[in-house]
């Protein structure tokens, strides 16, 4: 068609005085987009953010922080925050334990890896906990323990309803046995709970795993998922490595234990609340929807 | 001044911004879908990027594409022309973010002229005159129906984030309206991704007259004359000219001042236009504003002298309009038609390979496009392929050398809508100058009846 080089270039000089080259280029800022991990496109940040944290191509669902989760469900200003003040002690005196949690703290901006209190929903009363993965990964240590305890007492008390988010990598390590005996604690508490005739539901988010998922996460009256997270006890690496085989694709993902009867129901981010809000309103003491 | 500016834009418009900065001695790039990779513009401009397959959604609005592009060869700037990522506050906003200038006004400017029922609002405030109605969005049916008494039938539905035409249901009662909201609705939601409607009072028969502006970054406003657009088919502009001959002076002056104070309102900056709608008896409603370059800034460029492409450049460059010390001169008479492949019967798009290109020529005759001999015009993207200008001393002049610059266009290969213009620049209603918003649809039934 039109050949290389037929056009000539003008010799114009630039009007005016010319910027120095790329004087006003800073270039990018780093948090202008991302990367889809799943469908890989290229999104902007500020459209994901927009869109809950969820791809717009693909429907990925992005990690999501405790407080921006906590607002996504409850009403304006109903959230009331407790047992903030409870933190861990590190009892192993856990080589870098103390500079881990301090980094972790300032990555998420929490003090542990656990929020608690309570909220409405569209208008229902709950209580609420949601686990922060910028926080050694949502680890349970004893505090994230003590403060889930605390939050199912405290519901047992007022007969209220708990909404709990989980997601964690499990146990936390540097406190030994400390982190095991949690999983009791939370497990019994959960019981007491539902001893109680009160409701608890567990919504899976991307991954759950370890003594979470072998405690409280799996107790639940009502287990949902986000879709595609990934749920276990042990991880499908570790499993791979020790059976040396391929597992199969889309193995302990949220649809593959939805078929398995290991969880009730998946649901997208922008339906979560309404879902919620209708599942404690049918729950409620003489309620309806 | 910039040095390297991106263009984000295709066809004729794409060639008409590189022509600019190949005069202003600024780097220009290109970028293009792969079917495009045989366009003028990316021959003409000094380097060039493929963004993406050929739909339009994947590559020329692929906002990402366009902004790695840009940032990766050191663009300081992105044109980004008219239609596509024109009138886009999120393109506008992210280019802000990614410290590139966005020739043309700042994202909150654009959101809030391209909510069709906040720009009314905010020019009813700032004293414009706009087209009766309830400028605010309804969302259900009665609540239109009581507009639409309040103002009288018949009324127009319109869609809030609407354009192009698009979402658009003229309603003669109450009956025909509870059937059309929906419609119509549905229409603006899928379009625009807003289901939102507005009722206006239709007026009828009335003159669609906009008005250029240019405003610089120290608040400056020049008025660039006025334009007839009132050949239109299905809401679709075919010719326009400058200045507009059913104006009286003391109407003109108050159109301008209008647009002052309109311009005023918004803190505008850069190249903008405001529609208004002149009925018969010389009251002027505004209607809405384009936040960018049009495609028919070309007759106000001819009857001005000014380059609007490179204003838009200064001034997105911090430069302010010097040419205000002497004023605005408007001088003699521009016309344009768009010359669209299309199918003479039918309208439909027609596309293949020029085999013949011949573009008329002589004083003051101006042929934009991106079309050259071989080239093959595709299906994917918008049928106009060239803009045909003239200008002269008196409006009758124009008539005459648009007229035989019509007839010396030559375009084989593809069907155009030459024939169509003739006809029009030919009819007496057109000659008159007295024609109104249905003077085509008025025409095409006169020829479906003879």
């Amino acid at each position: 068609m039109i050949r290389k080089g037929l056009f000539k270039w003008p010799k114009n000089k630039t009007e005016g005085t010319p910027k120095k080259a790329n004087a006003l280029h800073s270039g990018l800022p780093d948090d202008i987009c991302c990367s889809c991990p799943t469908c890989k496109k290229t999104n902007f940040v500020s459209r994901v953010r927009e869109n809950l944290l969820v791809c717009p191509y693909c429907g990925h669902h992005f990690k999501m922080g405790v407080r921006r989760r906590i607002d996504m469900i409850s009403d304006d200003g109903t959230f009331n925050e407790m047992f903030a003040e409870i933190a861990g002690r590190d009892v192993l005196s856990f080589p870098e334990y103390q500079t881990k949690k301090e980094t972790a703290q300032k990555a998420s901006g929490e003090k542990e890896g656990v929020v608690c209190g309570v909220c409405s929903v569209l208008g229902a009363q709950t209580a609420v906990f949601a686990m922060e993965s910028e926080f050694m990964m949502g680890s349970m240590g004893s505090a994230v323990g003590e403060r889930i305890t605390l939050l199912f007492e405290y519901a047992t008390l007022n007969k209220l309803p708990v909404l709990g988010f989980c997601l964690s990598g499990g146990a936390r390590m540097q406190e030994g046995m400390v982190s095991l005996m949690q999983m009791a604690k939370t497990a019994a508490a959960v019981k007491r709970h539902s001893d109680e005739n009160n409701l608890y539901i567990s919504v899976l988010c991307d991954p759950t795993s370890g003594g979470v998922t072998a405690s409280f996460a799996s107790l639940a009256d009502i287990i949902i998922a986000e879709p595609n997270a990934l749920i276990c006890f042990a991880g499908p690496r570790v499993i791979e490595q020790t059976i040396r085989q391929k597992l199969p694709q889309g193995f302990q993902r949220a649809e593959f234990l939805l078929e398995k009867g290991f969880i009730n129901l998946i649901c997208k981010r922008a339906e979560l609340k309404e879902l919620l809000a209708n599942i404690l309103k049918l729950h409620e003491r003489g309620g309806k929807l | 001044m910039i040095s390297k500016i991106l263009i984000a834009n295709r066809g004729e418009i794409a060639v008409r911004i590189v022509r600019a900065c190949k005069e202003m001695g600024i780097t220009s790039v290109a970028v293009f879908s792969d079917v495009d990779k045989d366009a003028l513009h990316v021959s003409l401009a000094d380097e060039s990027y493929c963004i993406g397959p050929y739909k339009a959604k994947d590559s020329y609005l692929n906002m990402g594409a366009i902004l790695s592009i840009a940032t990766a060869c050191g663009a300081e700037a992105i044109h980004p022309g008219y239609g596509l990522l024109s009138e886009n506050a999120e393109f506008a906003r992210l280019c802000r973010e990614c410290n590139i200038i966005f020739i043309g006004p700042p994202p909150e400017v654009i959101e809030k002229m391209g909510k069709k029922d906040e720009a009314l609002r905010t020019m009813q405030k700032a004293g414009v005159n706009t087209v009766p109605g309830s400028a605010q969005a309804v969302t259900d049916i009665n609540q239109a129906i009581s507009f639409a008494e309040e103002i009288g039938y018949p009324v127009l539905l319109k869609a809030r984030s609407g354009g192009g035409g698009k979402g658009i249901r003229k309603v003669d009662n109450s009956e025909q309206l509870e059937r059309l909201f929906l419609s119509a609705s549905a229409e603006a939601a899928n379009s625009f991704n807003d289901g939102a409607l507005y009722v206006e009072k239709y007026l009828f028969p009335v003159k669609h007259v906009e008005v250029q502006i240019l405003c610089d970054n120290d608040n400056n406003i020049a008025i660039l004359g006025e334009r007839d657009c009132s050949v239109q088919r299905k809401n679709q502009k075919m010719l326009e000219e400058s200045p507009c001959i059913a104006l009286n002076n003391k109407t003109r002056a108050k159109l301008f001042e209008m647009a002052k104070s309109a311009a005023k309102a918004i803190n505008y900056t850069g190249a903008g236009t405001l529609e208004f709608l002149l009925d018969g008896q010389g009251k002027l409603y505004f209607m809405e504003m384009n936040t960018r370059l049009q495609v028919e800034h070309t007759v106000s460029e001819m009857v001005t002298g000014l380059d609007l492409v490179k204003w838009q450049i200064r001034i997105a460059d911090g430069m302010n309009m010097d040419f205000l010390k002497e004023g605005v001169s408007l001088n003699g008479h521009a016309i344009e038609c768009r010359i669209n492949a299309e199918k003479s019967d039918n309208g439909m798009p027609s596309c293949g390979k020029i085999s013949l290109l011949h573009i008329p020529g002589g004083p003051n005759v101006r042929f934009d496009t991106a079309l050259y001999q071989d080239y093959n015009v595709l299906p994917f993207y918008d049928s106009m392929i060239g803009k045909l200008i003239v200008y002269a001393k008196t409006r009758e002049e124009a008539i005459r050398k648009m007229k035989a610059a019509l007839c010396e266009l030559v375009i084989e290969g593809i069907h155009c809508n030459r024939e169509a213009l003739i006809e029009i620049i030919e009819d007496e209603e057109f000659e008159s100058g007295r024609y109104t918003t249905d003077f085509l649809t008025k025409k095409f039934k006169d020829k479906v009846s003879g």
